[in-house]
């Protein structure tokens, strides 16, 4: 009676039928890992887009990669161009979120992110503070108050690039522009040129930067040895680059007044004498 | 089983949603060359390729669930599932067949979009070469051939979607409902990815087990977005062999494994 009432019964039928999907998928699910494994490790090493440590992240570039595939990028840009036209208003809350919308669709173009990091950091804050009033009339202690708060929203934006285009300079490039060129703090530009110039593909002038900022934190003897080493290290001792470096070293060597012997001599022999 | 393929295939093509569907894809990926003046990110022909492939996708997973969901629910409301069953016709070969005629019909789509894409991009890149011939010391850049294994990767990636649209239309009892959950899934196939990296994260050992269990009850699609890899060639090192073959394994074993499971469930099921 009870097998009748288990192979009749819709309920127990429903019942059977699901765990019976259910046990399907998962031993399908084990018995495919093996196979996928591999292929998954590939596929994810080359998208940053996919190894989100942030869950909310993570969940929206996987919507997107899933549901639009290759048309973010044409979405992204169209809603770029309203971005501007937000710009062009001087409309603070829309261009700031257009940014982010726009970054979140498409992070792979860099263009998005740099343009929109300083939108942030230099353009924001003069609306800010001409709505308040204008520079005459705003106090400056609220001037530095708003431009330090733009700037951090525009390192932050950065930040979450960094987690797109890990190897790309530009990105910390930025950071250490608006460090230096907003904020005024030296100590914090230096740190950033510095690892800006430490990665593959960096302008030469980014090692310059950090030497000169160095220069000016009173740590002249620091900027010079790393401007030797960088001097060392490039590949033409003829070009502007090089030539524009040995100027510096020549000047902190003025100013460190190092004797003639020991000035730097820009050859590989010299640096094998010198080490001896 | 094969006349109801060929049956269902041509039944597909002459389908209205099919050549819009195709019409508005291929008009699409003709003036991606128009849209490229609203790039500002990556280099044109690789706005290209992207926009391209992103039709693929797009429109082929639509095809996918909304012709498998309509072919096999026009057999039940036309009754003619009735007339063929009442035949010599086991229940798996009605599945198979209505299967089959529907990845045809995809394959068709995959293929037609696949070489315009490819057509676009050798115009657009020999356009390229005579304007600025300097950037271009080695020749054409592009790897053709990739367009279309590309396309190939897809359409092994709609059988699996077309598979569990079966799946869900073998237990529903509405196209609409059908085509809605299908597109659920796939969303959450899409996601499955991010179950799996949380898993590893989570201190509670039940949640943990949990969410590994779920894991497992859905693929991950996401083992197809291969896109950025192809064709363009960029820093990343090119696919291997294995990897294909790996996906073509992992398609295989889950568009069998939902066509028995959509089995399980149309045995039973009332027409």
């Amino acid at each position: 009676m009870l097998n009748r009432f288990q192979a009749k019964h819709p309920f127990i039928r429903r019942i059977q039928t699901i765990f019976i999907c259910l046990a399907g998928l998962s031993v399908t699910g084990l018995v495919v890992r093996p196979i996928e494994a591999p292929v998954w490790q590939t596929v994810k090493s080359g998208q940053p887009e996919l190894n989100l440590g942030e869950l909310e992240g993570a969940v929206g570039q996987g919507v997107l990669i899933g549901v639009l595939g290759g048309f973010r990028a044409i979405f992204a840009d169209l809603l770029w161009i309203q971005t501007n036209h937000y710009w062009q208003q001087k409309d603070q809350p829309k261009t700031e979120t257009m940014i982010q919308l726009v970054t979140q669709l498409d992070p792979r173009p860099d263009f998005f992110w740099i343009n929109g990091a300083r939108m942030t950091a230099y353009d924001i804050p003069n609306w800010r503070i001409r709505a308040l009033g204008g520079y005459q009339t705003v106090p400056k202690s609220v001037q530095n108050e708003i431009d330090y708060e733009q700037a951090m929203r525009g390192i932050e934006l950065i930040q979450r690039a960094r987690e797109f285009h890990p190897k790309n300079p530009r990105m910390v490039l930025e950071i250490a522009q608006i460090y230096n060129n907003r904020l005024k703090d030296t100590e914090n530009a230096a740190k950033w040129f510095g690892k800006a110039a430490a990665m593959e593909g960096a302008p030469h002038f980014a090692a310059r930067i950090h030497a000169e900022l160095l220069r000016r934190l009173d740590r002249t003897e620091e900027a010079y040895q790393y401007l030797k080493a960088h001097h060392a290290d490039l590949p033409d001792p003829e070009s502007i680059a090089a030539q524009i470096a040995l100027e510096r070293i020549r000047d902190m060597e003025d100013e460190l007044r190092v004797p003639a012997l020991r000035r730097y001599l820009p050859t590989r022999t010299y640096r094998t004498l010198e080490f001896f | 089983m094969q006349t109801i393929a060929a049956n269902t295939f041509l039944e597909a093509v002459r389908q209205r949603f099919f050549n819009t569907v195709l019409t508005i894809a291929v008009a699409l990926v003709l003036g991606a060359g128009f849209f490229q003046q609203f790039n500002f990110g990556a280099s044109e022909l690789k706005f290209v390729t992207d926009f391209g492939f992103g039709a693929i996708f797009f429109f082929g997973a639509i095809l996918a669930i909304t012709a498998m969901t309509q072919l096999f629910f026009s057999e039940i409301e036309n009754r003619t599932a009735l007339t063929l069953l009442a035949k010599p016709v086991y229940r798996l070969e009605f599945l198979v067949g209505k299967f089959l005629g529907a990845h045809c019909l995809i394959g068709v789509f995959c293929l037609l979009i696949s070489t315009v894409l490819w057509g676009v991009l050798y115009w657009r890149e020999g356009a390229l070469m005579a304007s600025f011939p300097d950037s271009f010391p080695d020749g054409r850049t592009l790897a053709y051939g990739e367009v279309f294994l590309f396309g190939f990767v897809q359409w092994l990636k709609f059988g699996i979607i077309a598979a569990i649209a079966l799946f869900i239309a073998s237990f529903s009892n509405t196209n609409l409902y059908t085509v809605v959950v299908s597109f659920f899934v796939l969303v959450i196939c899409q996601l499955q990815y991010i179950a799996r990296d949380a898993y590893a994260d989570i201190a509670n050992p039940m949640l943990a087990a949990l969410v590994w269990f779920l894991s497992l009850l859905f693929p991950n699609f996401q083992i197809f977005n291969l896109g950025d890899r192809m064709v363009v060639p960029g820093s990343e090192p090119a696919l291997t062999a294995a990897t294909y073959g790996g996906i073509l394994c992992f398609s295989l074993i889950y568009t069998v494994l939902f066509l028995l499971l959509a089995l399980v469930n149309f045995r039973r099921k009332e027409i």
